[in-house]
């Protein structure tokens, strides 16, 4: 079984060279056989790799300890869940899941892309090849998952308790769903550079791979940043670690193609600028895999001293940005650019909003390789944390939120900033009660909290604003503005729920970082202390035994206003005796969207621990709105008009409606 | 045989995937144009069912429907080139098909062949562990124990009868911590201490820590009589350097234990090394024997200063031939015995950067190093 | 305006926009990066206090001292020079003596080294990156460049 998954990837990858090579002649000779080649390869790839990936999980899955990737991160004693997970908690694992999607997204296109025009069809898919043939090189040659060991150990050597979360089991399949959803981006892009046109139904499959792979990166990107809430012990839930900017560049440039791909479809225009910008989100996704993937972030010497990995995803990064990059250079001018438009109007406020998100992503870059390229050049070692970003992405952000309920209320080509401004007045209002009635009556010294609660209330009015003005609110009946707003197309409740998500993000974070409290001191069994009015009593220390770890773990109560417990949260320190290390297990209590969050310190002597506990007010906001922030995406997502579905095949019907010959 | 078979099958499906659109050759999809075309009508449909539910002004909606008449024109204008027929198949066209059959058996089983340990069947740990125990190795008796003890962790007997096991396999630390989960669910016991003491002084390769000595001792208040213990204590006194202590202690157990005691052989021979000083340059692999018989007729400054020399000895071919870590970790041993923590230390250092600071050798290093009480850095 | 003076504006404002852009982060990188310094760096270098840097070291076998109310006070050394700091919170789980740790923090102005944050974060061999590659430099962990 083991074999057999190591020759399929084997042949997954001989067919990926087919794929790279045969449909794009055929696509340059203009032979319909050599393109048509194209599509069953790409399946069976997938297909293969899926075996082998299969293979791969079914070797974890039975401690299978001749394979040496599972003799090294995994263990026999390991609940099955986690053995599975494991299948990709490893570097040779995960870069076999990251193959697996590549196909999978490759054989999609393939699947149901029978109505695109067949030599973008035939070019979009020989890219999809060469991708996979670098990568699947790189696992073959660097990072196999299948080697074996013989005599095969009789027990695995990891079992390592932080990764034996649900959370970050999850974490890196989403992350790299988008990731590498943003492949068929770049394909689509790199597909017409090649054809040197850019076919109309570029736009229309563009769009919805950038959404289904935004979608992705979001809830990836919010489910690791949970897990280091929780995990960690220390109530952040960003840190501005190189790890996570890996993630947040390609999200960041990602968010501003999903807004110029809106233009290219719907107005033709900013054609050559969304390639691009689909050619670089790629680029960065590939640098997160490189920088994550390397080793270089733990230290840039280790990688020069095992450069055979490093080295080879440097390459493929090389070829990839490097190629794409040129052929944009030489062919760009060929293309056709797009209509004109005037500045204040929707295609122009998605100009602006490209504007900032992409400096707003060459900062972010900056501040996450200048360490490096510094240590590398210089050995000065530096830390480039919060203080930058704030410093430097936060500026940026703030007038681009301050624009974001503008956009989808401006009409295309020429708008009316003055109209719009009129329709958003009931939005500024709440906006401003907002931000004076958290200046007044709760926190009248700080500026930021006011500024920032009232602009996340300006988010989310402006977005309710948009739904309320398209459905007709006090100008038609209600009857018809119910209809109305029921026929609203899907996008549009995708825009505003997106929007809407961002505001509530963006208030739980305001509201966390100025309003949450924190006290750090030591209790003995049957102290009280309060916290931003909540009562909590410390029950005492009480020790446990764990399968595989044994525990103490101190109990609170929450003291009600009557002066009776109205509920328990409990924190532990955890020893695990075979690798002999001790976590902490967070206590946390969710009241509303807020959370009392405990995290249990040192014992003392005299039986008393120190005690670390914050309030955080509406800190379950900030995941909350990535949440939907991706139903806004699955809900633009479902709309009929961007399904990837046959224009032919509704040909008949659009001919009936449009009155045309 | 199976797996050649399924290789094989798995490449025929493979190859198939290429040979057939060539063979078949179906015209597969519109022209650029005629798709283009498509799509604009689409999107004019689509603008007039807005228009009907009145999402969009009318105004607007005229002027986009211009929009799109004018890049249909744009498209009849444009290049009608690129209409491809299905039949064409000029030669390099064919050179390419056939160099895209041939490619992937040559590939696949090429690398294959490479890579690939196709004799090799899959292990799944059950099936290993439900072998006949007959059959079974001793690492997989164990392993069994193991799996019934993860399910029942709190026996504390099973713990009891994997340590002495585990000891006996030289997996010290893992013998140290069964004797320590004995300790823990079944309580105290001379026996269980002194086992703990000696894993870990196992696991330190036999130089009896302040860890290992705490558990002899905590052993002896347990049981005074308890052979084991009395016999690392004096081990760990030889150790020091109190060589006559050392002897005094072994010569009383002699005369404690019970003429059938198995311990009796090992004190003898204790007592036999003691008078040599090889237990003070550590281990066996020591000096030759001439070396020490020389050693022996010396006086002790004299003997001290042999010692020395052998050690720096060792150390220059250390130098010279540093790939050795045995050697590495006996001349740490020997700094340490001799109570030269500067030079251990150095040695260490050097040890370390010879294998590289994340290499195995490096850590084992360290850990064996902290188990002689010394740190890299203090 | 006419149309190539429209585009003419278009460009100059969005070169602006980024000019502005870049220089604000050059002078946040200027600013804002902290600096990894080890006890026998801060002779020769001049670092004034509040300047937030990031100070590694080991921490000094028998200085940790627990105060009252969670503040705990210790020493950071790299066996050449060793410094005080105090931080107020809870350790990390992998905090020991004599083993490597990254602090975050400001000089006070009485020469105490006052940590905001403190990391122990392990690779393979328990010892931060920054930590190991500077005892290192010190000679600590090597001796001779033989390799």
């Amino acid at each position: 079984m083991v074999e057999t998954g190591h020759f399929a990837l084997v042949l997954a990858f001989a067919l990926s060279l087919v794929q790279m090579t045969v449909p794009l002649f055929g696509a340059r000779l203009g032979n319909q056989r050599l393109m048509a080649v194209g599509g069953p390869v790409t399946v069976a790839g997938f297909v293969l790799t899926a075996l082998s990936f299969a293979a791969l999980a079914s070797a974890y899955a039975s401690s299978d300890f001749s394979v040496a990737s599972v003799w090294e991160n995994s263990h026999s004693l390991q609940p099955l869940i986690y053995k599975l997970t494991g299948t990709w908690g490893n570097h040779e694992g995960s870069m076999l899941l990251w193959v697996l999607i590549l196909t999978f997204f490759g054989a999609l296109v393939a699947a149901f892309g029978s109505n695109l025009p067949a030599t973008l069809r035939a070019n979009v898919l020989a890219v999809q090849g060469a991708i996979g043939a670098a990568f699947f090189l790189f696992i073959l040659l660097t990072s196999n998952p299948f080697v074996r060991l013989n005599p095969a150990p009789i027990e695995g050597r990891d079992l390592n308790p932080v990764l034996q979360d649900l959370g970050l089991a999850v974490h890196p399949p989403l992350l790299y769903l988008g990731y590498v959803g943003f492949s068929i981006c770049f394909s689509f892009s790199v597909a017409a550079l090649i054809e040197g046109r850019i076919d109309a139904s570029w736009a229309r499959w563009v769009r919805p791979w950038t959404l289904l792979a935004w979608m992705f990166l979001t809830g990836g990107i919010a489910m690791g940043s949970y897990w280091a809430y929780y995990e960690l012990g220390w109530g952040g839930f960003w840190f501005w670690d190189p790890v996570e900017n890996a993630s947040f560049m390609p999200w960041l440039a990602g968010t501003a193609l999903l807004h110029s791909a809106i233009v290219m479809e719907k107005r033709s225009a900013l054609k050559i600028w969304t390639l691009l910008l689909a050619i670089l989100t790629f680029s960065l996704s590939l640098l997160g895999t490189f920088l994550v993937r390397s080793g270089v972030l733990t230290s840039v010497h280790a990688f020069a001293s095992d450069p055979t990995r490093g080295v080879f995803i440097l390459g493929i990064l090389t070829l990839f940005i490097g190629g794409s990059l040129a052929l944009f250079a030489l062919r760009a001018s060929r293309l056709t650019a797009g209509g004109l438009f005037h500045p204040i109007s929707r295609e122009g406020a998605l100009v602006l909003n490209n504007l900032f998100l992409t400096t707003a992503t060459a900062t972010v870059l900056v501040g996450t390789l200048y360490p490096l390229a510094l240590e590398a050049l210089t050995g000065d070692k530096i830390s480039v944390g919060a203080p930058f970003f704030d410093l430097t992405f936060g500026p940026l952000m703030l007038p681009l939120l301050v624009l974001v309920p503008f956009g989808p209320l401006l009409a295309w080509k020429r708008g009316d900033v003055f109209a719009v401004a009129q329709r958003l007045m009931a939005a500024f209002a709440i906006a401003l009660t907002a931000m004076l009635v958290t200046g007044l009556f709760i926190d009248g010294a700080s500026v930021f909290a006011a500024l920032g609660i009232g602009l996340a209330v300006w988010l989310v009015a402006g977005a309710l604003t948009d739904l309320a003005v398209k459905s007709g609110v006090g100008s038609v009946a209600p009857a018809i503005m119910f209809r109305r707003f029921a026929g609203l197309p899907r996008s549009v409740f995708g825009t505003a729920l997106a929007h809407l998500g961002l505001g509530l993000t963006l208030l739980g974070i305001v509201a966390t970082l100025s309003f949450g409290t924190e006290k750090i001191l030591s209790m003995r069994a049957g102290d009280t202390v309060e916290l931003s009015g909540h009562r909590l009593r410390f029950v005492g220390l009480y020790p446990a035994q764990g399968p595989n770890y044994s525990e103490d773990r101190g109990r609170f109560e929450l003291i009600g206003a009557s002066g009776s417990p109205v509920g328990e949260i409990s924190s532990a320190k955890r020893f695990f005796p075979v690798r002999q290390t001790m976590t902490t297990e967070s206590g946390i209590k969710t009241l509303g969207f807020s959370q009392l969050y405990i995290s249990l310190g040192d014992a003392g002597k005299d039986g008393s621990v120190v005690v670390r506990l914050w309030w955080k007010p509406l800190v379950t906001l900030i995941w909350g709105g990535g949440l939907v922030m991706m139903a806004g995406a699955a809900m633009s997502l479902m709309d009929r008009r961007l399904r990837v579905g046959a224009p032919s095949r509704r040909r008949k019907q659009a001919l009936a409606s449009a009155g045309l010959p | 045989m199976l797996f050649w078979v399924i290789a094989a099958l798995l490449t025929l499906g493979a190859s198939l995937a290429v040979l057939l659109p060539l063979a078949t050759g179906r015209r597969l999809a519109l022209s650029s144009r005629d798709h283009d075309l498509a799509v604009y009508r689409d999107q004019l449909a689509e603008l007039d069912r807005d228009g009907a539910r009145g999402l969009i002004k009318p105004a607007e909606a005229t002027e986009a429907r211009a929009e799109i008449a004018r890049r249909i024109l744009r498209l009849d204008s444009a290049d009608q080139a690129g209409d491809a027929s299905p039949g064409r198949a000029p030669a390099v066209a064919r050179l390419v098909a056939t160099a895209a059959v041939l490619i992937v058996p040559l590939v696949s089983w090429g690398l294959y062949s490479q890579l690939g340990s196709p004799d090799l069947p899959s292990q799944p740990l059950s099936e290993r562990l439900a072998k006949n125990p007959a059959d079974s190795s001793v690492d997989e008796l164990v392993a069994r124990a193991e799996a019934h003890l993860a399910a029942n962790p709190s026996v504390g007997r099973g713990w009891d009868v994997l340590a002495p096991v585990y000891l006996r396999m030289q997996r010290f630390s893992d013998a140290a911590g069964a004797y320590r989960n004995a300790i823990r669910l079944d309580g105290d016991s001379a026996v269980r201490q002194a086992g703990l003491g000696e894993a870990i002084a196992g696991a330190a390769g036999g130089i009896v820590s302040a860890d290992a000595q705490d558990a002899f001792e905590a052993a002896l208040k347990l049981d005074p009589a308890n052979a084991k213990a009395s016999f690392y204590l004096a081990v760990a006194l030889a150790q020091e350097g109190r060589g006559k202590e050392a002897a005094a202690a072994w010569q009383a157990m002699l005369a404690r234990l019970p003429p059938d005691s198995p311990w009796r052989s090992a004190v003898g021979q204790a007592l036999a090394k003691a008078a040599s000083p090889e237990v003070a340059a550590g281990g066996t692999n020591g000096p030759d024997a001439a070396a020490v018989d020389a050693a022996s007729a010396m006086s002790p400054a004299d003997r001290q200063a042999m010692i020395g020399t052998m050690v720096a000895g060792l150390d220059g071919k250390l130098r010279q031939n540093p790939r050795d870590p045995e050697g590495w970790m006996r001349l740490v041993r020997s700094y340490v015995v001799l109570g030269k923590t500067d030079q251990a230390r150095d040695a260490l250092g050097r040890a370390i950067s010879v294998f590289g600071t994340g290499s195995e050798e490096a850590r084992k290093f360290t850990a064996f190093a902290a188990s002689l009480g010394l740190t890299a850095t203090e | 305006m006419t149309r190539k003076q429209k585009r003419l504006s278009v460009i100059v404002g969005g070169l602006a926009f980024l000019g502005a852009a870049t220089g604000l982060t050059f002078y946040a990188l200027g600013q804002k990066a902290s600096y990894f310094y080890m006890p026998a760096d801060l002779t020769t270098a001049s670092v004034a206090p509040g300047q937030r840097i990031r100070l590694g070291g080991l921490v000094e076998k028998g200085t940790v001292q627990r105060g009252q109310r969670a503040t705990v006070a210790f020493s950071v050394t790299d066996t050449h020079k060793s410094v005080k700091v105090t931080y107020t919170g809870i350790l990390p789980d992998l905090f020991r003596e004599e083993q490597g740790v990254i602090t975050e923090g400001t000089f006070g102005p009485d020469g105490v080294f006052v940590a905001d944050s403190v990391l122990a974060k392990h690779d393979e061999r328990y010892m931060p990156k920054e930590v190991a590659d500077g005892l290192k430099e010190k000679g600590v962990w090597q001796e001779s460049k033989s390799e």
